[in-house]
């Protein structure tokens, strides 16, 4: 790596490359990511050619930025991490679990080299030598007889199962050179040509001339995949004696000059749908090769403008699909996103919700013309009401990425955690293109993976156990996302012990908590999110310390969301995360009380009448239920609530709001239902605090304030 | 700690500039610096259950602003809201408060020889925010650490405050 330090920091060079630093550790964590998952859901036995080459592209594309930036430990670690996985695409060696453990090692290593070059250069160095010993001793071995070491000797059985069935490994048509031998003589040979020949569909083969005297090559041309070649010759021959070298004309991996580097940048120009920058296509470095002298002397040369297009939350999204296919359409994938930074998202969603304020104002005020009078006037507010309603919903979808996000951290943490329980776990996932606000998203990580991790750590019992029990050896813990009215809800399921209800209400009488054997199982359920409580017998560094339950639900809390547990001893344990969608903008039902007007969600509107005063009924001081339809359902006046001031002595609330939030319903008693509109949510809590019973503010038509009310909050307050 | 017992902010004794209001015969000097903007007075949205003096929140060219009333903070024995009744916009590290004040008066340098610490007296206002009196030919400002004084747990205005 020699050649890269003379682009050390960019300081020689008459090209600064600093202000591209940034960009370089945003794609490189994104390749590395994206390694860790291929390499999670490769398949040992089968292993697809694609799947090996978008493997070899990962590492390769790191290694290349990596030298062209001068960070040589990094590139010299990817640099083993290509020579593994070169062999490994080229058939020279069989991919086994210990590879893909010393892969999975190495980018994190990586990860934490390009980490620390990041904040400068601060902080411990990890040690890349054993790896790079390990790497080198398996690339030379053929695999099959690596020693793996300590914990990873049990294969752990995490796959990421998803329902769409895993394709047949299929390939596209590939030109290929065949090294067979050394063969005994050339009938040998023959008699492999004959046998290709024979089997229809196979593709052919022609005999090409080759120097050694024992081996003979051929030309492949066929869309099987080289493992089912190596099945065929080991007819005549051992499969150690032959070398598949795939030679299909595709991207260029490392153009050798300038000239072919422009060529494969027009490449992607012709693609349809691709901006038309001057970028390299996903997977080759931004040089070519180190020392490729694509600076030197080259003030202002024509360098790829910092906007360019990568793949960003695509990738994650296609996971499991595009992975399998070819790589034509991902390169296309990746080609048609751009890299936006997220203030400017964020003032983009303030303007739009400026705007639809305004847009608001002007409706309103427009109620008071007359229909007739102004036609045009009217007609261009409708098509602006309109346009202002598009506009605002794509906006907010921006900030929006799917879930799979969140999921994919999980395949990779659940195979460490079960190896290292000595657990089989198999992870399952759904709904994973739900949409989430990526602030959201950020927050809802941490709780989510201590549920995951509490499903592993106490749910699933280990293999023999769950043999007695009459159950599969291996646990499945599986991981749902779904829209729900105006919520997302994320459901963590495990198939384990479930929780023992005699247990809990032990401990919470322990803890000198107010428990009854009468208490019906929900409530007992949520004693576990006390601080401090934990029936874990034994206290492990991943949970059992009692600190997780009540961080997980303080966190929901926060985000306005709620957490509902469902078990069954013996059966399994479902958790349930409901959090509201964060909307900046939502369609809100206003209402008043005496002079005030406050807003309700309007999802969570369910229905409203008008009643009479001898409709009411009363239970036990003071609670009060009205009758609908069928059902007694409870009643919250607002009056009450918020200590509304009555100056209009005569005026009493008689409309009922039925609003349901979690599963339950109740009827707010207001005086008024004032109209339908769409708000922009702000948040009281920046400069105030959290009001009990509101989610936020919004600021109606005529400028001023009005309080959102927290349907949740209301919906519990009536529960006691 | 001086010798006479008395506190002072060492920092506030330093040259500063300060807008002074007046909270029924008393004047005040504030750090200009903390001061976003001036305003007239607009009755709020009312918030439950909050403390008297907590007005509510406006709307602030669509930032949610919430407003206390100085006066019935301070017990002063009046606090009407007319035409002239004034609401200062504290921008406090990131956290924008309004304060209802009787009037505003000037905007002014305080040289330091004017500076006299506060002193050890029992008052209504938060020990800890009044940094010292500013003495002028024929005025006394009580000069306060406003940015202290609106965290402080008595003014209700952040969550912990609250518990």
């Amino acid at each position: 790596m020699s050649d890269a330090q003379q682009h050390g920091g960019g300081a020689e060079s008459d090209f600064d490359l600093t202000q591209f630093y940034q960009v370089f550790f945003e794609e490189a964590a994104e390749n590395l990511d994206l390694m860790e998952q291929m390499l999670l859901s490769l398949h040992l036995e089968t292993a697809d050619d694609e799947e090996l080459n978008g493997i070899f592209r990962c590492a390769h594309s790191v290694k290349g930025g990596a030298a062209t930036f001068g960070f040589a430990d990094v590139a010299g670690l990817t640099h083993q991490m290509e020579s593994l996985l070169d062999r490994l695409r080229r058939h020279e060696i069989q991919p086994n679990s210990a590879m893909v453990d010393v892969l999975l090692q190495s980018a994190d290593v990586s990860r934490s080299l390009l980490a620390r070059h990041q904040a400068g250069g601060i902080g411990d160095l990890p040690s890349t030598e054993a790896l790079v010993q390990r790497i080198s001793e398996l690339a030379l071995g053929d695999g099959q007889n690596s020693a793996p070491t300590g914990a990873l000797a049990t294969a752990p059985l995490v796959r990421a199962v998803k329902p769409e069935l895993q394709p047949m490994a299929l390939v596209g048509e590939r030109t290929l050179e065949i090294l067979v031998g050394p063969l005994k003589d050339r009938a040998q040979g023959e008699a492999i040509q004959e046998l290709f020949r024979d089997i229809p569909g196979l593709g052919t083969i022609e005999a090409l001339a080759c120097d050694q005297a024992d081996m003979q090559k051929y030309a492949v041309v066929s869309s099987t995949s080289s493992d089912e070649l190596l099945d065929l010759f080991e007819f005549h021959v051992s499969r150690s004696q032959v070398v598949i070298k795939d030679v299909t004309k595709t991207w260029p991996e490392t153009p050798t000059d300038f000239a072919d580097a422009v060529d494969v940048f027009r490449a992607t120009q012709l693609q349809p749908g691709t901006m038309a920058l001057d970028d390299p296509p996903p997977g080759t470095p931004l040089a070519p090769s180190p020392g490729f002298g694509f600076f030197d002397g080259a003030p202002g040369a024509p360098m790829a403008p910092p906007v360019h297009v990568t793949s960003a939350a695509e990738m994650p999204a296609s996971q499991g699909k595009t992975v399998e296919k070819s790589v034509a359409p991902l390169a296309q994938a990746e080609a048609a996103t751009l890299r936006v930074s997220i203030s400017k998202v964020d003032q983009l969603i303030n303007l739009v919700g400026e705007l639809v304020i305004t847009q608001a104002m002007l409706a309103q005020n427009s109620r008071a013309l007359e229909a007739g009078q102004f036609p045009k006037l009217m007609a261009g507010l409708a098509d602006l009401d309109r346009n202002t309603r598009d506009l605002q919903e794509s906006v907010m979808s921006i900030r929006m990425i799917p879930m799979s996000v969140v999921f994919s951290r999980f395949p990779r943490m659940l195979r460490d955690l079960a190896s290292k329980l000595g657990k089989k776990v198999e992870f399952v996932t759904m709904g994973e293109s739900t949409e989430l606000d990526k602030g959201l998203v950020e927050k809802i990580t941490d709780p989510l993976t201590h549920l995951v991790r509490n499903s592993c750590d106490h749910g699933v019992e280990m293999p023999e156990e769950r043999v007695r029990a009459g159950k599969p050896e291996a646990g499945t813990i599986t991981l749902s996302a779904a829209h729900q009215g105006g919520s997302i809800v994320i459901e963590v399921r495990d198939d384990g012990r479930g929780m023992s209800r005699e247990k809990i209400l032990k401990k919470a009488r322990e803890r000198g908590l107010e428990v009854s054997d009468q208490m019906p199982d929900a409530d007992v359920w949520q004693l576990i999110f006390a601080p401090g409580f934990s029936t874990a017998e034994v206290v492990t560094d991943v949970s059992g310390r009692g600190v997780g339950m009540d961080v997980v639900k303080r966190n929901i809390t926060a985000l306005n969301g709620t957490v509902e547990i469902d078990s069954a001893e013996g059966y399994g344990m479902r958790v349930s995360v409901r959090l509201p969608l964060t909307l900046a903008i939502m369609d809100g039902m206003s209402v008043g009380v005496g002079k005030e007007v406050y807003m309700l969600p309007l999802s969570s509107v369910i229905e409203s009448f008008q009643v009479k005063a001898d409709a009411i009924n009363t239970v036990g001081q003071g609670a009060q239920l009205v009758k609908v339809r069928d059902e007694y359902m409870p009643v919250v006046e607002l009056e009450r609530v918020f200590q509304i001031p009555r100056t209009d002595r005569d005026r009493t609330s008689d409309i009922m709001v039925v609003i349901e939030s979690e599963g339950s319903r109740v009827a707010l008693l207001v005086d008024d239902l004032l109209g339908q509109q769409q708000v922009v949510v702000k948040n009281l809590e920046s400069n105030y605090r959290k009001i009990p019973n509101v989610s936020g503010a919004t600021i109606l038509g005529d400028g001023k304030v009005a309080l959102i009310l927290d349907t949740g909050a209301l919906v519990r307050r009536s529960r006691h | 700690m001086t010798a006479m017992g008395y506190t002072q902010d060492q920092s506030f004794a330093n040259e500063r500039e300060y807008l002074t209001f007046r909270l029924d015969r008393e004047e005040f000097g504030i750090d200009i610096m903390k001061v976003q903007e001036i305003r007239g007075y607009e009755p709020p949205t009312r918030i439950a259950n909050a403390p008297s003096f907590i007005k509510g929140v406006f709307n602030l060219r669509g930032t949610i602003v919430p407003i206390v009333d100085l006066r019935l903070k301070f017990d002063c024995p009046r606090a009407d809201y007319d035409s002239s009744t004034v609401v200062i916009v504290l921008n406090l590290a990131r956290r924008i408060v309004g304060i209802v004040v009787d009037s505003v008066s000037d905007v002014l340098t305080l040289p330091s020889e004017n500076f006299k610490p506060a002193p050890d007296i029992d008052t209504i206002i938060d020990r800890e925010s009044v940094v010292g009196l500013g003495s002028l030919r024929d005025r006394m400002l009580i000069l306060l650490d406003i940015e202290k004084l609106m965290a402080s747990h008595g003014m209700a205005l952040t969550s912990d405050a609250i518990n």
